[in-house]
């Protein structure tokens, strides 16, 4: 099964089994009204932790109706997201949520050794992107997290991404290893890499995924551009998730699709033990939505 | 398809066409005998540089009638190896063939910038094909004489200069098996990483005209039973032609080993050069030193 567009991820969520998400520092206007809003379209079930008083007076603001949501009331908000990280390894909720605090806060405890959601993973960055000028909703990793990543980090990278596709209903997804050209090239890393992470998939070393790489942009998500170049890959024009050489590139790339291309953008962290939500504040209301979504459908 | 280096001698014959060879510091038993029955099968002429007397004594001892040989008197082994290579260079000579002198010697004559025989830029490798009763046709072996640990790029020149002698032995596209002790791709191991490359080179039409695949052991690349066992998917599929090896010290015991335990015979021959460059160790048989011969004929 393939997604056409992130509306393709409300078919994913079980209504009767919703997920709950925390909110950690739930006191943002941005969030509150991303969470509610999908709270009011039955796709997951909200807990705030944070500022009460904060978080009911934005919601008389803007006018929300919080009845009936679950508040933990800590005006801490270090303290706030050491509540909402617990109430996920404690299994009381299925999704973490960054509210009013800096990424690195949550990730710092995220990552507590006692009471943190390390699986022992390596975290990534994982983006769905929906563009008019592609047949479906593309994948692209990582362009927020991991900066250089060497290749055990490429493998971990590719790992998280295939195992949150398979998630979705992706049974094979086609991953396409992302260069400045689609030749092997000594003098470029990144084409080497490439090359490396076709060869582990051959060997079955890295499974339930179809690898090609390098392929250069056009020659991935193009069939015409692959098929000029006379390149023979079953990823090329058919990508589901674009692995990116390293964040500068990765970075760029998400940007311009957002603004260039007024792409539909969701997020989240991978690596831990659920799914997280970390989009930032720059996120429109739109992508924090979308983003809480693609968590609820991707929750194990 | 030529099967058996006895076919490889036949297609010569059929040529017609007499080879010049220019033998240098010829006085040796073994390579006179080879050269007397090229010459008298019609594949050659020979020029032997060396001692005259030498020569003529052991053709005496051996029941060759010298005059079929060219005699060239040459003082010394350094000597004879620059006349036999400016033989070649001039045009009057086709192959160059290493008699009793070094090999060392004898290739420093060949190497020599401005007088030798190298193509320009060119690495100098070794590929042979060995006949045993146990494969099924021949198998082409590189480099089992002259580089010790080959780097990336001399492993695509000896996979350049084998796919080119399988071709001439009518192997429109042959399976090439890069050979290393395990199927898997391993950072930790260089040759599985350089063969990973190569290999996406080879999909990419860098290297071209093979079916490539590697890291492969030596069951995967030979038999048809080890890969469906393993269940490893490959294109060679146990029908490999061409093996390459991660070094010397890996290829040379190889082929010894096929050689003394495998009823082997052999027809090698040095790569790079601008005509074919014989080499030979004195441990091998008279019929192997003539295949040898009858190599160069085809390849020139």
């Amino acid at each position: 099964m393939v997604l056409k567009n992130m509306n393709d991820l409300r078919r994913l969520i079980d209504v009767g089994l919703r997920r709950k998400l925390v909110l950690a520092a739930a006191q943002d206007q941005h969030s509150l009204g991303a969470v509610i809003k999908a709270w009011k379209e039955n796709i997951i079930e909200p807990i705030f932790v944070g500022d009460k008083d904060e978080i009911e007076k934005i919601c008389e603001s803007f006018n929300y109706d919080i009845t009936g949501i679950r508040i933990i009331h800590e005006p801490n908000t270090e303290k706030s997201v050491e509540t909402a990280v617990k109430l996920v390894s404690s299994e009381q909720a299925d999704i973490l949520m960054k509210g009013k605090i800096g990424s690195a806060t949550l990730l710092r405890c995220v990552l507590n050794k006692e009471w943190g959601l390390r699986t022992g993973n390596l975290l990534s960055h994982f983006a769905l992107f929906e563009v008019d000028t592609y047949p479906k909703v593309i994948a692209v990793t990582d362009v927020a997290m991991n900066i250089a990543p060497s290749l055990q980090d490429k493998i971990a990278i590719v790992n998280n991404s295939v195992s949150c596709l398979n998630r979705l209903g992706y049974k094979m997804p086609k991953v396409a290893v992302l260069g400045a050209v689609e030749m092997v090239n000594e003098n470029m890393k990144a084409t080497l890499d490439a090359a490396l992470l076709s060869k582990m998939n051959q060997r079955d070393q890295i499974k339930n995924c179809l690898i090609d790489g390098p392929l250069a942009f056009d020659n991935a998500v193009s069939l015409e551009s692959s098929m000029l170049k006379g390149i023979k890959s079953e990823v090329a024009g058919d990508t589901d998730l674009l692995l990116m050489p390293d964040i500068e590139v990765g970075n760029v790339l998400y940007k311009s699709l957002v603004f260039f291309a007024k792409a539909k953008v969701a997020s989240i962290i991978l690596g831990a033990s659920v799914p997280i939500v970390l989009t930032s504040r720059s996120d429109s209301e739109q992508a924090k939505f979308d983003s809480i979504l693609l968590a609820a459908a991707a929750s194990k | 398809m030529i099967r058996t280096l006895q076919q490889m001698e036949e297609k010569v014959l059929r040529l017609k066409k007499r080879q010049h060879v220019a033998v240098a510091w010829a006085q040796d038993t073994n390579t006179i005998g080879a050269l007397s029955k090229a010459v008298n099968k019609g594949l050659i002429e020979a020029a032997l540089i060396g001692k005259p007397s030498d020569i003529r004594k052991i053709c005496k001892e051996e029941g060759i009638d010298p005059a079929i040989f060219t005699l060239i008197e040459s003082d010394n082994e350094n000597q004879a190896s620059a006349e036999a290579v400016r033989l070649a260079k001039s045009g009057e000579a086709d192959i160059v063939m290493k008699g009793l002198v070094g090999t060392d010697k004898f290739l420093k004559a060949v190497l020599n910038k401005e007088k030798g025989l190298m193509k320009p830029n060119a690495v100098l490798s070794y590929v042979c094909a060995i006949e045993i009763p146990a494969y099924h046709k021949l198998l082409f072996v590189t480099d089992p004489a002259v580089i010790p640990f080959p780097d990336l790029d001399q492993k695509i020149a000896m996979a350049e200069y084998s796919i080119e002698m399988a071709q001439k032995f009518g192997i429109k596209k042959p399976k090439i098996a890069l050979i290393g002790a395990s199927e898997k791709m391993s950072s930790h191991f260089n040759n599985s990483v350089d063969y990973s490359v190569m290999c996406k080179m080879a999909d990419r039409n860098q290297i071209m005209d093979c079916i490539m695949d590697g890291p492969l052991d030596l069951f995967l690349a030979c038999d048809k039973k080890a890969v469906k066992i393993k269940g490893v998917e490959t294109p060679i599929d146990g029908d490999a032609d061409i093996l390459l090896f991660p070094s010397l010290e890996s290829s040379n015991p190889f082929y010894k080993g096929l050689m003394l335990f495998a009823k082997g015979e052999l027809a090698g021959l040095i790569r790079g050069t601008e005509k074919p460059v014989i080499v030979m160790s004195r441990s091998e048989s008279e019929l192997s030193k003539y295949y040898c011969i009858a190599l160069s004929c085809l390849m020139t």
